[in-house]
């Protein structure tokens, strides 16, 4: 049986501007996301993540195309799509004069049922270790974005919509906030979580889509991204690099991108680490250390060279 | 409409409600304070009547016997300042409808709420309106106030209603102001026009007022001040016709900037 879908967008474009100045911001998605899957929507700087999620919040209008979630028009139906999804924004405002409690209050009498929403907001608070009584003005930006996702939280959407939800979060609290999302998967919720941090999705999400220049390149599984992983290993020697320690590394099948300098080398390796700690095991290492790719790296990897490798 | 977003304007602006009222009040008792000594009167209104009409009229006096009044004196000149002081609150407001939370990104969270654009921008209106009829209010009761305990000779039912009249006007400076801003998506192109539009009526009003002449006659009917003048309670010859002419239009405008902000994308 196909799984129910959430989210259905069919040709959503969007485009900024006009005549010269017309800038093409997403062109032609189509995607689905289906109930109870937790969705990465993976993508640079500008790929267009932003722009489809205000497309599906009715904040922007499409130039082409439509969406649907729960089965309801974006446009046509904002109102109640909004009744029921959650939404916490990459670059989020909020009242700055106003305690935390004052806006879960008043965002709760919008939403109705004030009271069962607050103590839920009460509760998401607390676990992300959330002091409510402060001005927003007085919170660090961290607690800013605590307060973001309490809101987008506090009433538990059946569809709840992150556009890089933990930029400026300890790590305590992004592991607070993973069980959260294991959580909410686990209920049979859906979430949108757009993000530019690999690893984040790579701990979250089911499935990811990769958007690059306004485009959809691919729709995968978690694990289809993770076999094109490469990663960068910086290794300092208390000395100067050994002298045939370059040669001993370019030997290495899994490894390129060999460049050496002074007692420092650096190094781009597929798969296990071994065969590296094997080739430098002749020299005195200080320091070792792994350096996830940038998205870009591996969007050009799964596209380029080792998608060949990987399939 | 639930009335939940016009509760939570009122909630965050009693504050901008009294700091107002009080001081636009405190400009009535100053001018009650002199209303209350016949010889400042009659003293100002001879430097008045030295200059040509059209300098009268800045002064917001059309007629310099009406200045010799004390009823006449506090409303040639408290209610055509306060009308001034009010378009800039007025102006303030206009930009406070939505602009300002557009500008700052919040109205990315408040539309991720269930409400519609314009069940929001008709509360948040509706919610500036309210506070513009309170500031209004605060400023002609304390007025009024003042008249009595300092003994000013003047009917404190015609003062109350001059004073009252200031409120049609500057519920249609803060509608411009919204539609300019919603219209623009400039905050500072928006104030630019809306002061322009504020002292153009000011400038229309002064050369209809003193000139004679078809064209003088169309800039004065161009300028709102000429419908709400508030000589026209101590004249008694108040037409409620012009109030509503104001009214009409800020309603035009409100009418306006709803069709253009729920057609158009956000905080682009």
């Amino acid at each position: 049986m196909a799984s129910e879908s959430v989210l259905e967008i069919q040709g959503l474009s969007k485009t900024y501007g006009s005549g010269k100045k017309q800038t093409l911001a997403l062109k032609n998605l189509d995607l689905k996301v289906n109930r109870g899957e937790i969705f990465g929507y993976l993508g640079p700087n500008g790929a267009g993540k932003t722009t489809t999620i205000r497309l599906l919040l009715d904040l922007i209008r499409p130039s082409a195309g439509s969406a649907r979630i729960f089965g309801l028009d974006i446009r046509q139906d904002s109102v109640e799509i909004r009744r029921r999804i959650g939404f916490f924004p990459a670059e989020l405002s909020l009242w700055e004069g106003r305690t935390g409690k004052q806006i879960i209050h008043y965002v709760a009498s919008v939403r109705g049922d004030a009271r069962g929403i607050v103590k839920h907001a009460d509760e998401l608070a607390e676990r992300l270790d959330l002091d409510t009584s402060k001005r927003v003005r007085d919170l660090s930006s961290g607690n800013k974005r605590k307060l973001g996702l309490v809101i987008g939280m506090m009433h538990s959407p059946e569809f709840l919509i992150l556009d890089e939800p933990t930029g400026g979060l300890d790590p305590l609290v992004q592991q607070t906030f993973h069980e959260m999302m294991d959580e909410y998967r686990a209920k049979g919720r859906t979430v949108f979580l757009s993000s530019h941090v690999l690893s984040e999705v790579q701990a979250i999400c089911d499935r990811v889509g990769i958007l690059r220049d306004g485009e959809l390149k691919a729709v995968e599984s978690v694990e289809q991204i993770t076999n094109v992983e490469f990663n960068w290993v910086d290794v300092k020697f208390r000395d100067a690099v050994p002298a045939d320690l370059r040669r001993r590394l370019e030997s290495v099948p899994s490894i390129t991108n060999v460049s050496a300098n002074g007692s420092r080398v650096r190094m781009r390796i597929v798969g296990d680490i071994d065969p590296l700690l094997r080739a430098i095991s002749g020299g005195y290492v200080e320091m070792l250390h792994v350096e996830e790719p940038s998205l870009e790296e591996i969007f050009l990897a799964f596209y380029s060279g080792d998608e060949e490798k990987r399939s | 409409m639930s009335g939940t977003i016009v509760g939570a304007t009122l909630r965050a602006s009693w504050k901008q409600i009294l700091y107002w009222g009080l001081g636009l009040g405190a400009l009535g008792l100053y001018i009650d304070f002199i209303a209350s000594s016949p010889d400042i009167i009659s003293g100002y209104a001879e430097l008045l009547g030295s200059m040509p009409p059209a300098m009268l009229q800045a002064f917001g006096a059309s007629d310099i016997a009406l200045l010799t009044t004390s009823e006449g004196w506090i409303v040639s000149i408290f209610v055509s300042e306060a009308a001034i002081f009010l378009s800039v609150f007025a102006v303030l407001a206009g930009l406070s409808i939505t602009a300002n939370d557009e500008h700052s990104g919040l109205m990315d969270v408040i539309l991720s709420l269930p409400i519609s654009r314009a069940a929001y921008m008709l509360e948040r209106w509706l919610g500036y309106a309210l506070i513009g009829f309170a500031i209004v209010l605060l400023c002609a009761l304390i007025t009024v106030a003042g008249m009595m305990g300092l003994n000013v000779d003047a009917q404190t039912d015609v003062i109350f209603m001059s004073v009252m009249n200031l409120y049609p006007g500057t519920l249609l400076v803060m509608t411009v102001t919204c539609l300019l801003s919603t219209a623009l998506r400039r905050r500072a192109a928006a104030i630019a026009l809306s002061a322009a539009f504020v002292v153009l009526s000011y400038i229309f009003n002064i050369i209809g007022a003193s000139a004679s002449g078809a064209i003088a006659d169309l800039m004065e009917r161009l300028s709102y001040f000429s419908y709400v003048h508030g000589e026209d309670f101590v004249l008694g010859v108040y037409d409620p016709a012009n109030t509503l002419v104001v009214l009409a239009a800020a309603l035009i405008g409100f009418a306006l900037s709803l069709k253009l902000f729920t057609s158009r994308d956000i905080g682009i």
